[in-house]
């Protein structure tokens, strides 16, 4: 039976395929629009490519060109040292983020004292983030230099004849233990910190019982090396946009009731079990095709490094059923079209918010975070993905995959009796 | 509904009559199963409807008044598909629906999507998709509203060939002329009710025999019931401000029943002798048109 109502759909998907192009166009176009936002591909935010307009060309700008391509910041930045001239054709043609220039004179200003310094920033228009963090960067240099002028101004003449090569070694040794004895007698001061911020681990997602007892195996390290903003954001993404496509998807059970073929099959079949049914292994199918276009979309197009592809192949199938069945609840709830299209947006928003799937968990409210997502198969299936990816590794996807499964199939027999509902109570177009 | 009682025999085509709201499709709605009465029963072949649905709905083929078939699809598909339904198997459900498109006269447009069709193309392919399972009772819901002459000519001829196939068909509709000329028996239906049923000729024995008058004068302030003579000569039916419908009650000659007519204390403009027909009798059960 659910064969004979399969065929029938695909027959129909075949001579108007608009409808499906369009509910795959809109998670292509998503993807597209979520990975230019985050600085248009690459894994994760990638090493960002800085010009460096150094006019003044002293010791200390030396340095401080140095300091970009040492430790840390050489995994992230990747500064190239250019004329002003160059560093503005190459932003022009957006293979740059930003442009820092280091005016002429800014050493001598800067440990004199005698005028105010300044450093310059070019953004570049086109790109969003990597030009923010720049910026955010460039801040926290500017702060430790004031704090350095204050601290040690009284020794910045001193300093000023050093960079200009006007003093001798031993003028340089004795700087140099004055400074070692002035960080010394901050140390109380700065070491340890009397403030401190950490970012906190994400929640574990609340599991049944069984899982909840067994408590969560610290996460493998060197796994948050492999931490991808736009992937972190795309699981949740996936789970907001599988609900709307499930929406409109699930709206042919509206049709079918418009055109009467609903009814017309009720006269010959008791059962509505198989027709919804038949809509919801449909729309599953086609969720899994959108979950494909933007997960696998994703991986290929932005190079996010999924690390579990069967645990995210078996997520995605438990989700796209819930969300199909979910929405032929719906649909059985709702009157008309135009009635369920309003209702399925608004509770598909809802839904996606709550479970943390528009915003990271962590950012929404403490009732909400603490007592009502985890109840959202929302946040089983985007928390699970990120845990999954970002987390360790560490996540109860098959029990979650059985949960979203069990769900899937209790929805869709509510459904199929709240249509059984209705027909009795006169269902009609 | 209330306290409707009727019976639709093998081979027999039984048409229930009513204006529009009457409760024609939701009689029917009631027999397939669509609706749950609160009261009463369905039995088909005998057996209560709620005892075995699935079983009554193999013997029922129904045809909603709205067209209920996929415009995407072709006549061919959509015949195949509404067989499968029914319970055939691939094979059956070909071969039926070649016949069937043989039949209904749609074989060289088989293939075609329906959309495609014309009205009176698609009604018969709507009547076809009911037709797969050679079901035992046909239900029709006004199938030819809304089409032109030749087509419901078509439609009208292929459900008499049912009918003399054996086929029980209950068939609603709001047309006199089709209650008149295609159904062996007729309940009417009003608000719900089941005014009368019977064969046209015991319809219209119910006005006293076949012979209506139609009186047209001033009646406006006239008290017809306080008349002498008419109401033991005739059965009134309809009284206008203009008009006045009559049957004869007993066996009158028709001359005497004019000579009594023009007797009536009115001036009367003319009189018109007819035979009665089931708008009369509406117009008898329930003092309305049944067009109205």
């Amino acid at each position: 039976m659910l064969g004979i109502l399969l065929a029938k759909d695909l027959r129909r998907a075949r001579r108007n395929p608009l409808p499906w192009l369009i509910n795959l166009a809109i998670p292509l176009a998503i993807t597209a629009l979520i990975g230019l936002t985050f600085g248009g591909g690459g894994a994760a935010l990638g090493r960002i490519r800085l010009g460096v307009v150094d006019q003044d060309d002293t010791p200390l700008t030396r340095m401080l060109r140095g300091m970009s391509q040492q430790g840390r910041a050489g995994n992230h930045l990747e500064p190239l040292f250019l004329d002003r001239a160059a560093a503005e054709r190459e932003l022009l043609a957006n293979k740059l983020a930003a442009v820092l220039v280091i005016p002429t004179n800014f050493t001598r200003g800067y440990l004199s004292g005698s005028q105010r310094v300044s450093l310059e920033l070019i953004k570049n228009p086109a790109q969003s983030v990597h030009p923010t963090v720049l910026e955010e960067l460039l801040e926290v240099v500017v702060t430790a230099l004031s704090a350095l002028a204050r601290n040690f101004g009284s020794e910045f003449p001193a300093w000023q004849a050093v960079f200009e090569g006007q003093a001798d070694y031993r003028q340089v040794a004795a700087l140099i233990e004055r400074a070692g004895e002035k960080l010394q007698a901050a140390r109380a001061y700065v070491n340890p910190p009397l403030v401190t911020y950490s970012k906190q681990p994400p929640e574990p997602v609340s599991w049944p019982a069984t899982a909840r007892e067994s408590p969560a195996r610290p996460a493998k390290p060197g796994r948050a090396d492999g931490f991808n903003l736009f992937g972190y954001l795309l699981a949740g993404m996936t789970g907001m946009f599988l609900l709307f496509i499930a929406g409109n998807s699930l709206n042919d059970l509206h049709r079918e009731v418009r055109l009467h073929t609903f009814e017309r099959y009720h006269t010959l079949r008791h059962s509505l079990l198989p027709f919804v049914a038949g809509k919801v292994a449909l729309a599953t199918v086609l969720l899994l095709a959108g979950s494909a276009v933007l997960l696998g979309g994703g991986a290929l197009v932005f190079r996010i490094p999924w690390q579990h592809p069967l645990a995210l192949a078996a997520l995605s199938v438990g989700y796209a059923g819930f969300a199909a069945s979910f929405m032929a609840v719906l649909g059985a709830l709702t009157g008309d079209e135009r009635v369920g299209n309003t209702v399925n947006t608004l509770v598909a928003m809802a839904l996606a918010v709550a479970g943390g799937c528009a915003f990271p968990p962590q950012q929404l409210p403490a009732l909400l975070r603490q007592h009502i997502s985890p109840l959202l198969p929302t946040y089983w299936f985007a928390e699970t993905v990120r845990r999954l990816e970002y987390g360790g590794g560490d996540a109860p996807w098959v029990q979650v995959t059985l949960q979203l499964a069990i769900l899937s199939l209790a929805l869709l027999a509510v459904a199929a009796l709240l249509f059984r509902r209705r027909f009795r109570k006169g269902l009609r177009a | 509904m209330d306290d409707v009682t009727f019976e639709v025999r093998a081979g027999e085509l039984y048409g229930l009559l009513g204006p529009n709201g009457a409760g024609k499709t939701t009689t029917l709605s009631l027999i397939t199963g669509l609706l749950k009465p609160d009261a009463g029963k369905v039995l088909v072949a005998g057996t209560p409807l709620s005892d075995n649905p699935q079983q009554a709905k193999r013997l029922m083929g129904f045809v909603p008044q709205d067209l209920a078939i996929y415009e995407d699809l072709t006549g061919r598909e959509n015949l195949e598909f509404w067989g499968r339904l029914a319970g055939l198997s691939a094979g059956q459900a070909r071969s039926r629906a070649g016949e069937l498109l043989e039949a209904l006269g749609l074989s060289d447009r088989a293939q075609d999507t329906v959309r495609t069709y014309s009205g009176g193309m698609k009604r018969r392919i709507n009547l076809g998709c009911a037709l797969l399972h050679r079901p035992q009772l046909l239900l029709l819901d006004e199938p030819t509203v809304g089409i032109d002459p030749q087509a419901r000519w078509n439609i009208l001829g292929f459900i008499r060939e049912l009918r003399a196939g054996g086929t029980a068909i209950l068939y609603t509709t709001h047309y006199l002329e089709e209650a008149e000329t295609l159904c062996d028996r007729i309940g009417i239906l009003d608000h719900g009710r089941l005014l009368a049923e019977g064969s046209l000729k015991q319809l219209q024995e119910r006005l006293g025999g076949d012979r209506v008058f139609v009186v047209e004068a001033d009646l406006k302030d006239a008290a017809v019931e306080k008349w002498h003579g008419l109401g033991a000569r005739f059965r009134l039916i309809q009284k206008s401000a203009r008009q006045l419908v009559v049957a004869a009650a007993g066996d009158m000659d028709p001359a005497e029943c004019l000579k009594a007519l023009l007797a009536l204390p009115v001036r009367v403009e003319n009189i018109t002798l007819k035979r009665p027909n089931l708008n009369d009798v509406f117009l008898q059960l329930t003092g309305r048109e049944l067009r109205e």
